[in-house]
């Protein structure tokens, strides 16, 4: 537990939230990095790329440039290499358009020569597609083996944007 | 940690996958929901969901007085993409491949 708890949007007792955590043997930095570079964030995020200056409160766009828009929202926290707190409307299609804005932290916390990773998707709609945040798994895991042996995975969805479509 | 040996190991066992279950159809539960759908004492449902924490398949979080439980699926995506894709992909590679041969010979008629 830690001083950032904080109550969770909840819907009728069930919890409009989903928590991954994932442990990734590497720096707070490099962690950091992989989730706010550009070019880095496409290799594990079915090519799907994040244009942003990085600044609290500064807006971030999420997508194939020129191919689909997949998400934007606000840097509502910026801490380096900590924490970041993001709103998130996601735009891939209607289903998922309709969920409206939603909440996504990422909080890293180094544990030995590793970094425990944890993504908390919160303040969705109780009947929220579960597309909006059921990609969740497969980015993790994709970040954890690309940090980890520096291969991308090439799973047929980690590339379905890869090739620009 | 998330060492695969535990998570193969906490799957394995009917109980802990039903729980598993549960959660993905309703994420974010207490232990007292968990224990109603199941034919188990609350001290068997607190040992299983001990292991799936171990094997790091669950989190928790605290919500007021009460503690959720979340289903973390990334060990298992994990699994997927070193134990499963590879051989699955073959077999649609396979497939693709029969595809375009299908359609190689149809624009040949």
């Amino acid at each position: 537990m830690n001083d950032h708890d904080e109550p969770y949007a909840v819907v009728d007792g069930a919890a409009a939230m989903t928590v991954f955590e994932i442990y990734i043997k590497t720096t707070p930095d490099r962690l950091w990095s992989a989730i706010t570079d550009p070019e880095t964030r496409a290799r594990y995020s079915f090519g799907v790329r994040i244009d942003s200056d990085w600044t609290p409160g500064s807006r971030y766009e999420s997508g194939v440039p020129g191919v689909i828009a997949i998400a934007a929202g606000e840097n509502v926290e910026v801490d380096p290499p900590r924490r970041l707190v993001q709103t998130m409307t996601a735009l891939w299609s209607d289903a998922v358009k309709a969920a409206g804005e939603s909440r996504v932290t990422w909080e890293i916390e180094p544990v030995g020569s590793s970094c425990r990773l944890r993504v908390t998707h919160d303040r969705l709609p109780a009947d929220a597609d579960s597309e909006v945040f059921g990609g969740w798994p497969m980015i993790l895991s994709g970040l954890k083996t690309l940090l980890e042996s520096g291969e991308d995975l090439d799973t047929p969805g980690s590339l379905r944007y890869a090739a620009g479509g | 940690m998330d060492d695969v040996d535990e998570v193969f190991k906490a799957l394995a066992d009917p109980t802990r996958r039903r729980l598993l279950d549960e959660l993905f159809a309703r994420d974010g539960r207490t232990l007292s929901e968990l224990e109603a759908d199941l034919p188990m004492t609350r001290f068997g449902v607190m040992k299983h969901l001990r292991v799936l924490e171990d094997a790091g398949l669950i989190t928790t979080r605290r919500q007021g007085r009460s503690k959720l439980h979340f289903l973390n699926a990334v060990p298992i995506q994990l699994i997927h993409d070193r134990w499963v894709s590879k051989y699955a992909e073959a077999w649609t590679e396979g497939l693709s491949g029969l595809k375009s041969e299908l359609e190689k010979e149809e624009e040949a008629a």
